[in-house]
């Protein structure tokens, strides 16, 4: 069974995979996982980042603006509310500090 | 009066592993940046709540499905929803728009930002794109290096540290927050996108929506779990103290009311019986859905910098760059860095500006910050995502079962 030819990558790791199950389920619990696992795991992982990093990049191309300083929203909430980027305002709204998680108590 | 690593009022315990679930197979172990998860092999593991950064990594990627959310707002949400004297707001991060059609049918990695808009649109939500937000990002953290560039160059005492970090992944900031606070000064201070939006809704927002600020409840969706216990630091609630200084007096509110993930969004419009794969596209409804194509790239590793550089270039040269493309800066290494040579008109000297983008943190960050620490950093700007690929891989997003479906039969 195992010498058939896989039809799919993952085919090989579910065959090995079954014959590892076959071991019995309490044995399981004490084997790590085999590294196709995580090669798998890996590979899979990376072809989402690829295919959603992609469509991001398209939405970047078919932006009428494709630079933060001419979105004119942004402007526009300078103009009228904000002041100007590093402003009094911009300080208070947009910009914040940070914690030394070391010094807490509870 | 015991050590934490929590403020008052911040969610803790947000992952957390299920002892009957769990069969001790390690597998998290590897995809947690710090360490946070304990258990010999073959026993049950658990969470060290004080080290975790509730990234979700974990969560994602057991193959037993034995780790879980413990916080969700999506009852409160759809309440919120059915309010009439309540205006809901739903900040949308840029890389919910590239994976939410994923739960709907639609294929892996499907651009569906107008359908998502018109879904959100359809079960009640005003649309506040949180790439507008990291447009204003992009504002105050690349004014903000270019501030700390030139106050460098210029030997002024006081000039603030470089390199500087992004601050916009909040399990980055947490994990330099708890294990190298000695670092902080080099983090940007502009808030992240999330925090960015919430706070612009509730102030100059309230003037577009012509609604009191208390009457406006702010849902960030989010391809992260991390972003959760973001929204409840308790200095997180600038809108209300600014409306406060103005004379007004409610209780306190949060910038951002709740965060659901790309999941519990997709759960939402199920719930509602809305089908986002054959909804109407939806353009918006106020000029807080206009974003540029910089500040959707937000959403994956090397994103923030790029748009970084364009405006950074603007500004510094007066001329807009010649190839928006920062490729140096795109793609899955580890460890990716560029330098960039430019005219500097207020200096009057040319600058060479070197940057660097950090991804899958746990894996990658260390070397980065003992060259700090030993000041033989040679970067002056450096991205920060924790998670591989950044947000398009975030905790909140889809999960892929397709491959392990056999799993489920292990005892
Ligand atoms: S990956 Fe899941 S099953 Fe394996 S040790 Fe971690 S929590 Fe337990
Ligand atoms: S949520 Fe992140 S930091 Fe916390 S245990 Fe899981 S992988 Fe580690
Ligand atoms: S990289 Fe993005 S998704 Fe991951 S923890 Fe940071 S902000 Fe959240």
């Amino acid at each position: 069974m195992m010498d058939k030819k896989p039809l799919f990558e993952e085919d090989k790791f579910f065959l090995s995979r079954r014959k590892f199950m076959a071991i019995g389920a309490a044995f399981v619990a004490t084997l790590a996982l085999p590294v196709a696992w995580f090669s798998n795991k890996l590979a899979r992982r990376n072809d989402y980042i690829k295919a959603r990093s992609a469509g991001l990049y398209q939405d970047d191309m078919i932006a009428k603006q494709r630079v933060s300083h001419a979105n004119s929203a942004v402007e526009k909430y300078y103009a009228e509310f904000g002041g100007e980027p590093l402003g009094h305002k911009s300080h208070d709204l947009l910009h914040t500090h940070f914690v030394d998680r070391t010094k807490l108590k509870s | 009066m015991t050590q934490t690593t929590y403020q008052p009022g911040e969610i803790k315990g947000l992952i957390e592993i299920e002892a009957s679930k769990c069969k001790g197979c390690d597998a998290c172990l590897k995809f947690c940046p710090t360490h946070a998860i304990e258990g010999a092999s073959g026993a049950v593991h658990t969470i060290d709540q004080e080290k975790c950064l509730g990234c979700g990594q974990c969560l994602i990627n057991c193959p037993f499905s034995a780790i879980k959310e413990t916080h969700s707002a999506l009852e409160t949400v759809i309440n919120k929803l059915a309010d009439k004297d309540t205006k809901v707001v739903g900040i949308i991060a840029p890389a919910v728009r590239v994976a939410i059609g994923e739960e709907f049918g639609l294929g892996k990695g499907e651009l569906v930002t107008g359908k998502l808009y018109g879904a959100m649109h359809q079960a009640g939500f005003k649309i506040f794109d949180c790439n507008f937000a990291a447009d204003l990002t992009i504002m105050e953290e690349g004014s903000e290096f270019i501030h700390r560039l030139h106050a460098n160059v210029k030997n002024e005492p006081n000039a603030g540290a470089l390199p500087q970090f992004t601050s916009c992944c909040p399990g980055w900031v947490r994990y330099l927050e708890t294990d190298h606070p000695e670092l902080l000064p080099h983090l940007s201070t502009a808030k992240s996108p999330q925090q960015i939006a919430g706070t612009v809704a509730k102030t100059y927002g309230a003037k577009v929506y012509d609604t009191k600020p208390d009457k406006l409840f702010t849902v960030a969706v989010m391809p992260c779990t991390s972003k959760k216990i973001e929204a409840s630091r308790p200095e997180f609630n600038s809108a209300w103290q600014y409306h406060q200084q103005q004379g007004q007096d409610v209780p306190s509110y949060q910038d951002v009311d709740a965060v659901l993930t790309t999941r519990e969004m997709s759960q939402l419009l199920k719930h509602l019986e809305i089908d986002l794969a054959n909804t109407q596209p939806f353009d918006g409804d106020s000029l807080f859905s206009q974003y540029s194509g910089a500040g959707t790239i937000f959403g994956t590793t090397g994103g923030v910098m790029e748009a970084a550089i364009r405006t950074a270039h603007k500004v510094i040269t007066d001329e807009e760059i010649a190839q928006l493309d920062f490729t140096a800066v795109r793609g899955l290494e580890g460890v990716k860095e560029a330098s960039v040579t430019l005219f500097d008109k207020a200096l009057d000297q040319e600058v060479t500006i070197k940057v660097a983008v950090v991804h899958d943190m746990g894996h990658n960050i260390e070397p980065i910050i003992n060259d700090i620490i030993a000041g033989t950093s040679p970067y002056h700007f450096i991205e920060v995502m924790n998670c591989a690929g950044g947000c398009v891989n975030g905790a909140g997003q889809p999960i892929d079962t397709s491959g392990s479906g056999w799993i489920g039969n292990l005892g």
